[in-house]
C-alpha cells in the first residue's frame, strides 16, 4: 500500500488484492504487480521484494497454486491460480473487508465514496 | 551497454539473493521467478523509452530492499509453526488442525504470563481438589463398597420396631434362629446367610495381648457374596459343625499388615479369646465386609459364638431373645426386592405368632445391602448420604467461588487483549472462532488445574485417612478411573463455566469501538457488570459459608458447656476384657479385686470403681418389666440403658444420689437383688417413689428391688435427649468386660501409665484396649462437629480469601478505568479522603449486597442446619455478627488498598492522558 499503515492490515489487505485479481484466471507474479498498480491508479503498488514471498505463502496455506509453464522463445513463468479453499478464503475475506470499511466509516461518519 | 542476457539477469539476481541463505531449490525456484520479473521490468521501461542501461539499473534497485524479501522469506519459513492469529473460519474438515492451532497459541499465551496461570492453577486446583477428595470419600463409601459379585441381587435383612414405618428406619439385629426360619422358609432366596457387627477381640501374640476385631458368620457367608479368596479357601459347612477344628479367615489387609502379606498364612494358629483358631484362607484385597465403613480382622464361624464370648454369646445361635445378627441375602434370578419384602414380611408374621414371647415388637425386613453398609452405630444410611451431600454442597460452592474468580480475572485480561481481538475480527475470523480460541485457553486451564487439582485431593485423602488407627479395618480411599472421570469432568465444566462469559462478551467486541479506544470503549462497562454481578455472589457464597463456620464453632463451644452429668475433670477410664483373656468368671472377679486394691494404693488416686460400659459408649436395650407397668400391647415395649457398676461407681463418675443409697457391699450374690435407676426413669414410671418397687431386667429370671435413684447422665452421645437408665451392681450381675473408672486428684494423665502398668501385674494377658482421659472423651463424642468446624473453617475462609482477590480486582481495574474522573475530581478540589470514600463505598455497597443475598441463604438452610447444631438456633445473631464482622474487615481492606492508589493520581498526568 502506498499510506503507511500497520503492517498487520497491510498483509491482509494484500491477500485480498492477490486473491481478488486470481478469481478469473491464473496470472503470474510480474501481471499481478502491473494489475495492482493500473487498477488502483498508482495508489497501490508492490514491490517485488514482498510480492513473491506473499505468493509462496498463500501457496503453502493452499489458497493458491503455482505452475511453471513455458514458451517457446521465452524464459518459463510462474502462474498462479486459485483453489477451491482459496475461493472460500476470497468469499470470507470480502465480506469482513466490506462489514469492515463499513464499520470504520460510520465511525469516522465518511460514507462511501 | 548491451541488452542483459537471460543469463546475465538471473546471475545478478542470485548474487543479490545469496545474502538471505536460501536452500538449492528455494533460490533457483526464487531467482527464477524474480529473473523474469526483472526482465518483463526492463522489457516494460525501454518499451517506455528508457535507455537500456538505466532502465536495467532501476529494474535491479527495486530488488535492493533486500530487509523484506528476507522478512517475508522468514516468514514463510516459519509459517509450519508460527501462525500468530489463526486465520478464519476454516473448513469443518479443518476443524484439528483449528484446534490444534488453538493449543499451541494457548500454550504460547500461557507462557507470556506465568503468574496469572500460577495463580489461576492454584485457584482452580483448590476448589478442584476438595471436590475430588470428597468425591473419592463418596466413592469409596458410597457408590462402590462392595466388591463382590453381582452386587444388585444382594439385599439385607434386619429387623425394624413395627412402630416406626418410614421406609429408611434405623435396622436392629435379628436372632439367629429367626434368620435360620427366613432362610429355610422363603422362595426369593438364593441363599440367606447371617453375620455380626466387628467385635473387639484379645489376640495373643508372643505372651502380650493385642486387640482385633472379628465377625462371626454363617459358614455360607463368603458364597453368598460370591467372593473368592485370595489365598486357601472360605469356610464350609463342615466348618461350623459342633466339634470341628476351630478355623478363620483373614481380611486382606491385616494379612499384609499386621502378618507382613506371610504367603504361609494358611495353616496359622492365632490365639484368640483364648482359643485357637487356625487360618484357611484371605479375602480379596479392599473387602471389609458388610460394612463400607469399619470392617474386621478376621471372620469366624458363629458356631465358635459361645466358645469365643462365653459370656455375652452363649446359645446366641438358639436363643431368639439375642438378636446379634444381621442377614445378606441373594435374590433368586428374576425375583425383585418386593416380592423378597412380602415373603419375609409372612415369615416374620407366622414367627410372631409361633414365638410370642420373643418375637414380638420387632418385624423382619428386606432393605437394600446399601442400609447395612452405611447404617453404623445407629446412624442410618441416609444419615450418612446427608453428611456426604452436605460436603459436596460446601466443595462445590468453594469451586463456583474459584470459578467466578477466574472469571473476573479472564474478563479484565480479555479487555487488555480487546484491540488484538479486534485485528483479528477485522481480519476476518469469526466470532465463533475467536470465542472457540478463548474457550480453548480456559479449558487448557482448567485441565491444568484439574491435573493439580489430583494432587491436592492426594495430599488431602492422605492427611484425612492417615490419622486413622489401624488401618487393616478402614476401607482405603482410591483415586480410580471413576474418580478421574469425575475430576476430568469437573474440570472441562469448569474451564467452561468460567471461560463462557469471558469469551462470549470478548467476542461481541465491537470491531470500530476496540479499534479507535480500548480504554473508552463501551465493553469495559459492561464487563464491570457482569464482574459485578460475579462478586457480590462470591461475597453471598462465602458469607454463607463463614455464618456456617461460626454457628458450628459456637456450637461446639456450648457443647463444653453441657454437663453430661458426670464429672470428666479428673477421669480416667481403662477397658479391660478378662473373659477373652480365657479367664474363668471366678479369675475374673478376683481380677477386679486385686486391680481396685493394687490402683487404690496409687498416690493422687482418690477412688477407683468398675463399670460394663465407657462414658458415651451404652447402648439402649428393650424387654425391661416394671411393677405396675405391664405392657399394653406386645409392642409397648420399655427400652433403656442398663449398666453394670461396682461399689463407689457413682463417687468416681460424679454422678450424684438423689434417693435412697448406693451400691455396698453388702449387695452381693445370695442377698436381696437390688438396682439403681435414674431420675428420669423413676419420673416417668414412678412419680410417686421409686424406692421399693420392683424391677426386671431382660433376659433375668428374678425381679430386683429398687434402691436408689440417681441423677440423669448422658449415656450414649453428648448432650442426647433424656434416656432411662437401670444400674445393677457387678457382685449380682456378672460381666466378662468391665473399664475401669479413676477419679485422681490432680491431672489423671500424669497417672494413665502407672494404672496401666498395675492392671498389667494383676491380669498380665489382659488387654487394655482404648485408656481416655475425661476430656479425651468428651473429645471424642465431638469429634464430627469438630472435624465439620475445621472442613467449614478452613473452606470458609478460602471462599472468603478469593472473593477478597475478586473484590480488589475489580475494584483495581474499576479505579483505573475511572482515572481521569478521579483527575478531574481532584484537581476541582476533591480532598483524598473524599476520593477514599467514593471508591470504598462502591465497593461495599456490592459487599452489602453480598452479605444480605448470603444471610438470605443461610436462614433458608438453616433447618438443614439446626439438626447438626448443639443447643443453638440457625439464627443465632452472635454467629451471624461475628462472620459479618470478619467479612466486612477483610472486605474494607480489599476496597481500601485500590482507594488509597486511586488518592495517588496525579490529576495533571491522568487529564493529560485523556
Amino acid at each position: 500500500m502506498a499510506t503507511q499503515t500497520d503492517p498487520e492490515w497491510k498483509k491482509g489487505s494484500a491477500e485480498l488484492l492477490v486473491l481478488s485479481l486470481l478469481e478469473d484466471q491464473p496470472r503470474h507474479g510480474y501481471d499481478l504487480s502491473k494489475l495492482i498498480q493500473l487498477r488502483s491508479g498508482g495508489a497501490l503498488s508492490f514491490h517485488v521484494t514482498s510480492l513473491y514471498p506473499l505468493l509462496h505463502r498463500l501457496e503453502k496455506l493452499k489458497w493458491i497454486e503455482g505452475r511453471w509453464v513455458e514458451k517457446a522463445g521465452e524464459r518459463r513463468r510462474r502462474f498462479y491460480s486459485l483453489t477451491t479453499l482459496g475461493r472460500k478464503t476470497l468469499r470470507s475475506k470480502q465480506q469482513s473487508w466490506r462489514d469492515f470499511v463499513a464499520s470504520v466509516s460510520r465511525v469516522t461518519g465518511i460514507e462511501h465514496a | 551497454m548491451l541488452k542483459p542476457t537471460s543469463e546475465s539477469i538471473r546471475a545478478d539476481v542470485i548474487q543479490r539473493l545469496q545474502s538471505l541463505g536460501l536452500s538449492g531449490r528455494e533460490e533457483f525456484d526464487l531467482a527464477e521467478e524474480i529473473a523474469q520479473h526483472v526482465e518483463d521490468r526492463l522489457r516494460e521501461l525501454t518499451a517506455g523509452g528508457t535507455e537500456q542501461r538505466e532502465a536495467y539499473r532501476v529494474a535491479l534497485a527495486e530488488l535492493e530492499d533486500l530487509d523484506a524479501l528476507r522478512a517475508g522469506v522468514e516468514k514463510n519459513r516459519l509459517m509450519a509453526h508460527h501462525e500468530p492469529i489463526p486465520a478464519g473460519s476454516p473448513a469443518p474438515a479443518r476443524l484439528w488442525e483449528g484446534l490444534w492451532k488453538d493449543l499451541r497459541y494457548a500454550v504460547r499465551g500461557m507462557k507470556r504470563s506465568p503468574v496469572f496461570v500460577l495463580f489461576v492453577v492454584l485457584t482452580l486446583a483448590i476448589g478442584i481438589g476438595a471436590n475430588t477428595t470428597v468425591f473419592t470419600l463418596i466413592n469409596t463409601l458410597i457408590l462402590s463398597p462392595l466388591p463382590v459379585k453381582e452386587p444388585a441381587r444382594l439385599v439385607a435383612v434386619a429387623a425394624v420396631d413395627p412402630r416406626n414405618t418410614a421406609r429408611s428406619s434405623a435396622l436392629f439385629p435379628v436372632a439367629y434362629a429367626d434368620l435360620d426360619n427366613y432362610r429355610a422358609q422363603n422362595r426369593v432366596f438364593e441363599s440367606l446367610a447371617a453375620f455380626t457387627s466387628p467385635r473387639g477381640m484379645t489376640l495373643l501374640e508372643h505372651g502380650s495381648p493385642g486387640a482385633m476385631f472379628g465377625e462371626l458368620v454363617s459358614s455360607n457367608y463368603f458364597s453368598t457374596l460370591g467372593l473368592t479368596p485370595t489365598r486357601g479357601r472360605f469356610l464350609t459347612a463342615e466348618d461350623a459343625v459342633a466339634g470341628a477344628p476351630p478355623v478363620a479367615v483373614l481380611n486382606y489387609a491385616a494379612w499384609q499388615k499386621r502378618f507382613g502379606g506371610d504367603e504361609n498364612i494358611c495353616g496359622r494358629e492365632l490365639r484368640v479369646n483364648g482359643l485357637r483358631l487356625t487360618v484357611v484362607g484371605v479375602t480379596p484385597d479392599h473387602f471389609l465386609g458388610m460394612n463400607a465403613i469399619f470392617g474386621p480382622d478376621i471372620w469366624v464361624p458363629a458356631s465358635l459364638a459361645a466358645q469365643l464370648f462365653p459370656n455375652t454369646m452363649e446359645n446366641v445361635l438358639t436363643d431368639r431373645t439375642k438378636a446379634q445378627f444381621e442377614g445378606v441375602a441373594r435374590l433368586q434370578p428374576g425375583i425383585t426386592e418386593d416380592q423378597a419384602r412380602a415373603s419375609v414380611a409372612a415369615v416374620s408374621e407366622a414367627l410372631r405368632q409361633t414365638y410370642p414371647l420373643t418375637n414380638q415388637g420387632r418385624a423382619g425386613v428386606v432393605r437394600p445391602v446399601r442400609e447395612i453398609l452405611l447404617g453404623v452405630n445407629g446412624n442410618t444410611a441416609s444419615s450418612t448420604i446427608f453428611a456426604g451431600a452436605a460436603l459436596f454442597v460446601v466443595v462445590g460452592i468453594v469451586l463456583l467461588i474459584a470459578c467466578s474468580n477466574v472469571a473476573n480475572l479472564l474478563l479484565a485480561r480479555s479487555s487488555a487483549r480487546q484491540q488484538e481481538l479486534a485485528v483479528r475480527l477485522a481480519m476476518g475470523a469469526s466470532r465463533a472462532r475467536l470465542m472457540r480460541q478463548l474457550l480453548t485457553e480456559s479449558v487448557l486451564l482448567s485441565l491444568l488445574s484439574g491435573a493439580a487439582g489430583i494432587l491436592v485431593a492426594y495430599q488431602g485423602l492422605q492427611f484425612l485417612f492417615g490419622r486413622l488407627p489401624a488401618a487393616a479395618n478402614f476401607p482405603e480411599p482410591r483415586i480410580d478411573a471413576l474418580v478421574l472421570a469425575y475430576t476430568l469432568a469437573a474440570s472441562l465444566l469448569t474451564g467452561l463455566l468460567f471461560g463462557t462469559i469471558p469469551a462470549w462478551k470478548a467476542s461481541r467486541a465491537n470491531v470500530a469501538d476496540a479499534l479507535r479506544d480500548a480504554r473508552s470503549a463501551g465493553l469495559g462497562r459492561r464487563r464491570v457488570t457482569i464482574g459485578k454481578a460475579l462478586l457480590v455472589g462470591q461475597v453471598a457464597f462465602s458469607f454463607l459459608l463463614l455464618i456456617t463456620a461460626a454457628l458450628f464453632l459456637r456450637s461446639i463451644g456450648r457443647a463444653y458447656a453441657i454437663n453430661p452429668g458426670f464429672q470428666t475433670e479428673h477421669l480416667a477410664v481403662f477397658p479391660t476384657n478378662p473373659g477373652q483373656a480365657g479367664l474363668s468368671k471366678e479369675q475374673s472377679e478376683n481380677f477386679y479385686r486385686d486391680v481396685r486394691r493394687r490402683v487404690s494404693a496409687i498416690p493422687s488416686v482418690l477412688e477407683v470403681s468398675w463399670s460394663s460400659n465407657m462414658p458415651l459408649w451404652a447402648g439402649s436395650s428393650t424387654g425391661f418389666q416394671l411393677e405396675g407397668h405391664a405392657p399394653k400391647s406386645a409392642a409397648d415395649q420399655i427400652r433403656a440403658v442398663a449398666l453394670t457398676v461396682d461399689r463407689d461407681y457413682f463417687g468416681v463418675s460424679g454422678i450424684s444420689l438423689e434417693a435412697g443409697r448406693t451400691f455396698t457391699e453388702l449387695d452381693r450374690d445370695g442377698t436381696l437383688p437390688v438396682a439403681i435407676v435414674n431420675e428420669k426413669l423413676a419420673r416417668d414410671f414412678w412419680p410417686s417413689g421409686a424406692l421399693g418397687r420392683r424391677i426386671r431386667l431382660p433376659g433375668e429370671p428374678v425381679s430386683r428391688q429398687v434402691i436408689g435413684v440417681v441423677r440423669t447422665a448422658d449415656y450414649t452421645s453428648w448432650g442426647e435427649p433424656q434416656q432411662d437408665a437401670v444400674y445393677t451392681p457387678l457382685a449380682q450381675h456378672f460381666a466378662d468386660s468391665m473399664a475401669l473408672y479413676v477419679r485422681t486428684a490432680a491431672d489423671p494423665r500424669q497417672i494413665l501409665s502407672v494404672v496401666e502398668r498395675e492392671i498389667h501385674t494383676a491380669g498380665p494377658g489382659i488387654l487394655i484396649f482404648g485408656t481416655r482421659t475425661g476430656s479425651e472423651i468428651i473429645d471424642n463424642g465431638l469429634f464430627q462437629a469438630k472435624m465439620g468446624v475445621g472442613l467449614l473453617t478452613i473452606f470458609g475462609l478460602v471462599a472468603l480469601g478469593l472473593a477478597s482477590i475478586g473484590l480488589y480486582g475489580v475494584l483495581a481495574y474499576s479505579v483505573n478505568q475511572r482515572r481521569r474522573e478521579i483527575g478531574l475530581r481532584m484537581a476541582l478540589g476533591a480532598s483524598r479522603a473524599a476520593v477514599v470514600r467514593l471508591i470504598v463505598a462502591q465497593g461495599m455497597t456490592l459487599v452489602g449486597i453480598g452479605v444480605i443475598l448470603g444471610l438470605a441463604a443461610s436462614l433458608a438452610a438453616g433447618a438443614a442446619l439446626s439438626r447438626m447444631l448443639f443447643g443453638i438456633a440457625a439464627t443465632d445473631p452472635l454467629s451471624i455478627a461475628l462472620a459479618a464482622a470478619l467479612l466486612s474487615t477483610i472486605a474494607l481492606l480489599a476496597c481500601y488498598l485500590p482507594a488509597r492508589r486511586a488518592t495517588q493520581v496525579d490529576p495533571l498526568d491522568s487529564l493529560r492522558q485523556a
